[in-house]
């Protein structure tokens, strides 16, 4: 509380001392008027000289306190009930004393940097160089490496690193803000008026001059608001945030004392106390603490600026929005689909683009009018007739079991009088040859139309067993029309292990009826050698050509 | 054309009527006039879509770089606050897209569209120019026959000459009412077409604007402290600004700091 009770005097004296600085006349009149009054008081007294001395007169006393309480406990003997208290007000007084100067130390420290900050020119800084400076700046750059290297400092604050680290995020989002709120700003500038004078433009083409102008008006309207829009952000926004960007880079200069400050606290820490360092300890102490809180205090102001900007921001958006809907909301008389929208205006092209003028003259005619035509479903090819079980149970009825076979894979017809199958198709062979006498191509009938195929993509109808169609069985397919061109031989002997199996000589050559087992297996081909038919592993089995 | 150097010489009458030559100038010059406007109007409106989505994207940019930021960390309110901020914008943008997309479909391409009409119609009228030139050309002709002496060489040549001048004259009368008929209703058509793509037109803004309207009302009742203006705000941020600018602040001073905090 006492201490509370010496700031106050002692900053009042200060306050009065700032007049200067105060330019409100009413306040300098009153206090004017207060120090006249109280000075007239003491007319008279011979020890009153001037302002200045009057103003002293409390710190004179404050020193005076702890004299005043030491000479007096010395003179108490201890035995006396007094001399605790007096003990005790002996170390508040002097508590006093080393918290007004330390007050004072940090006020000085900060000044002095400030003033430095402000006036210095490089001719000023290259005058401060001497071997002292030099000698402290060598220190604190080793001290700086080794903090570098090995890590944390012996000497730190949390809350200043905490304060520090927050106050340079703040930093960052303002100056983040300012710019992506400036371009945003701009954009919107360039966006709607445009989209408004279009929104005219297209009004224009689409209705007689004469009936309906009333809107333009209201259009006129919120192309004022747009432009009232740029400068309320601007005052709302743009310039606080710019503002508090500008006095960002203020403490920066004392954060790097007081790191300075820091690697000398730090050096010292290692040697002996002495004068030097304890007055390290002590400017770095002052250094941080004021720091420490001032930071607080800014970061504080800054984060609640930023907030309200963002605030505004947000505001300020909704009330163009609103003003855009309305704008907009007084034109329209019935909404339309969007679909409905291409049709009329399909059908009205179209009889613009029937007009005579323009089809006998349209460079691109048949172009634009395939692309202007409604949307046709794409043609399909007739669909080819597909086999029903209809058609399949007459085949059944109809022939004999040896003469049914069925479409191992899809067959497209390829020459005339050919017919296109489906996969597992069922069909009856009625010759097995063509009228040219081929062998490969069959007239079959399918039930549904008669017509030819090729031989190898049909294999016997057997509806007993199970017909898999799958891939492997037209990968099977597909070799096989190859049957001609390659010969097969052993490349190893093989030994078969069952009645199913064909041995087989190295060197051997093989016929390949089959390049898969009953199963679809591809691993195992039916092969024939002189005269003997088998499965054969295909892995043993090499490609020969005829050369 | 007049400046030919072997012109054979012009038509002593006037085979087009004035009225009909005013009208026609008239009815072209509107249409020329119309296709200058659907061309200035389709590269306006891309234009205008451009910006919007520029604008709608820079927004969305405020607040990833507020939302990447490391201050949110610690700060619940401050991250809270940016993250709605984020969403809205993010909204904003989707919508804006659509918007964009919207008027691509209904407004821009009918345009472009309805400009591809314009070359063939180019095309006719000047192809009536050259007709109109043949037919001035042969009735010139057919006039000069009509003047000399009636001899027998002369009489056939004549009759050669109006025999020429028929199927050039019909071409040209023909084209010329075909024109004179059809360029009228082309010109009414625009009403037709373009009405369609101005209230889609309209339509898509408000449905945008009305949309984004309600999504920043919401967000100020959200993030808004109530009872707080624009010029509370304003006061607010002067006051701290300018306790701010008094570097050093030396906040050990208990009365000098900012009051309304």
């Amino acid at each position: 509380m006492a201490q509370y009770h010496i700031s106050k005097k002692q900053l009042k004296a200060e306050a009065i001392s700032e007049l200067h600085e105060v330019s409100v006349t009413e306040n300098y009149f009153q206090t004017q008027w207060l120090i006249w009054s109280f000075s007239a008081s003491f007319r008279g007294k011979p020890n009153l000289l001037d302002m200045g001395s009057l103003m002293i007169k409390p710190i004179q006393r404050v020193m005076k306190y702890p004299l005043l309480l030491c000479e007096l406990r010395n003179s108490t003997p201890p035995s006396h009930p007094d001399y605790r208290a007096l003990d005790d007000a002996f170390a508040a007084v002097k508590d006093i004393n080393v918290n007004i100067n330390e007050l004072k130390r940090r006020k000085d420290l900060v000044l002095k940097y400030k003033k430095n900050d402000e006036d210095e020119s490089l001719k000023d800084k290259l005058s401060k160089l001497n071997i002292h400076s030099i000698s402290k700046k060598s220190k604190r750059v080793t001290n700086h490496l080794k903090i570098l290297t090995r890590g944390e400092s012996q000497v730190k604050d949390n809350t200043f690193n905490r304060e520090e680290k927050l106050f340079r995020a703040l930093e960052k989002t303002v100056r983040l803000c300012v710019k992506n709120i400036s371009l945003c700003l701009q954009h919107i500038q360039d966006a709607m008026p445009l989209a408004l004078q279009s929104v005219m433009d297209l009004q224009e083409i689409s209705y007689n001059k004469d009936d309906e102008m009333g809107y333009s008006e209201t259009l006129s309207n919120a192309l004022n608001s747009c432009h009232d829009f740029a400068p309320h952000l601007q005052r709302l926004i743009l310039t606080p945030l710019s503002a508090l960007l500008s006095l960002f880079p203020g403490p920066h200069k004392l954060i790097q004392k007081r790191y300075d400050k820091l690697l000398d606290c730090n050096s010292y820490l290692q040697r002996s106390a002495g004068e030097e360092s304890d007055l390290a300890k002590k400017e770095y102490e002052a250094l941080n603490a004021q720091l420490v809180e001032e930071l607080q205090a800014f970061n504080q102001a800054a984060r609640k600026i930023l907030l309200n900007c963002l605030c505004s921001f947000i505001t300020l958006l909704r009330d163009l929005m609103l003003v855009a809907q309305q704008a907009y909301s007084t034109l329209v008389p019935v909404p339309l689909l969007v679909s409905s929208i291409s049709e009329i205006q399909n059908q009205v092209l179209e009889e613009v683009q029937n007009l005579n003028c323009v089809k006998e003259n349209s460079a691109t005619f048949i172009e634009r009018k395939l692309s202007f035509e409604k949307k046709k479903p794409v043609q399909i090819l007739p669909e080819m007739p597909r086999q029903t079980d209809i058609h399949r149970s007459k085949l059944l009825s109809t022939y004999s079991a040896e003469e049914l076979y069925q479409a191992k894979r899809k067959c497209n017809a390829t020459q005339e009088y050919d017919i296109n199958l489906l996969e597992g198709e069922l069909v009856a062979v009625i010759e097995q040859k063509d009228p040219l006498g081929s062998t490969s191509r069959w007239l079959v009938d399918t039930g549904n139309v008669k017509g030819y195929v090729y031989s190898s993509f049909l294999k016997p109808y057997n509806p007993a067993k199970m017909q898999k169609v799958d891939t492997e069985n037209r990968f099977c397919d597909d070799d096989f029309e190859n049957i001609s061109l390659f010969i097969f031989y052993a490349v190893h002997a093989f030994q078969a292990r069952s009645d199913h199996e064909l041995s087989l000589q190295e060197y051997q050559r093989v016929h390949i009826l089959r390049f898969c087992d009953l199963s679809g297996n591809k691993e195992w081909w039916l092969a024939e050698a002189q005269g003997q038919k088998g499965y054969v592993p295909a892995n043993y089995l090499g490609k020969m050509t005829y050369a | 054309m007049s400046w030919i150097p072997f012109k054979i010489g012009q038509p002593k009458k006037q085979i087009v009527p004035k009225t009909v030559e005013r009208d026609f100038e008239r009815e072209y010059g509107k249409l020329q006039q119309l296709e200058e406007q659907t061309r200035k109007l389709q590269k306006d409106m891309k234009k205008s879509a451009d910006a919007e989505l520029a604008m709608s994207k820079s927004a969305v940019k405020i607040s990833l770089d507020l939302l990447s930021n490391p201050l949110c960390e610690q700060d619940q309110d401050l991250l809270s606050m940016v993250t709605a901020l984020d969403t809205a914008m993010k909204r904003m943008d989707a919508f804006n897209q659509e918007k964009v997309n919207q008027i691509q479909k209904t407004v821009i391409e009918p345009l472009k569209k309805f400009g591809s009409v314009f070359p063939s119609l180019n095309m006719a009228v000047k192809r009536r120019e050259q007709a109109l030139q043949d037919y001035r050309r042969l009735q010139a002709k057919v006039e000069k026959y009509e003047e000399k002496e009636k001899t027998g060489p002369v009489l056939a040549k004549l009759h050669q000459a109006r025999e020429e001048l028929r199927p050039v004259r019909e071409d040209f009368e023909a084209k010329n009412r075909q024109l004179l008929e059809e360029m009228p209703r082309f010109y009414g058509s625009r009403l037709d077409y373009f009405q369609p793509s101005f209230e889609s037109l309209i339509r898509a803004q408000v449905v945008y604007y009305s949309e984004m309207h309600k999504i920043f009302g919401d967000l100020t009742q959200q993030l808004d402290q109530p009872g707080h203006s624009d010029e509370q705000r304003e006061r607010e941020n002067e006051a701290k600004l300018s306790w701010g600018q008094r570097w050093p602040w030396f906040t050990c001073r208990p009365f000098a700091m900012n009051d309304s905090s």
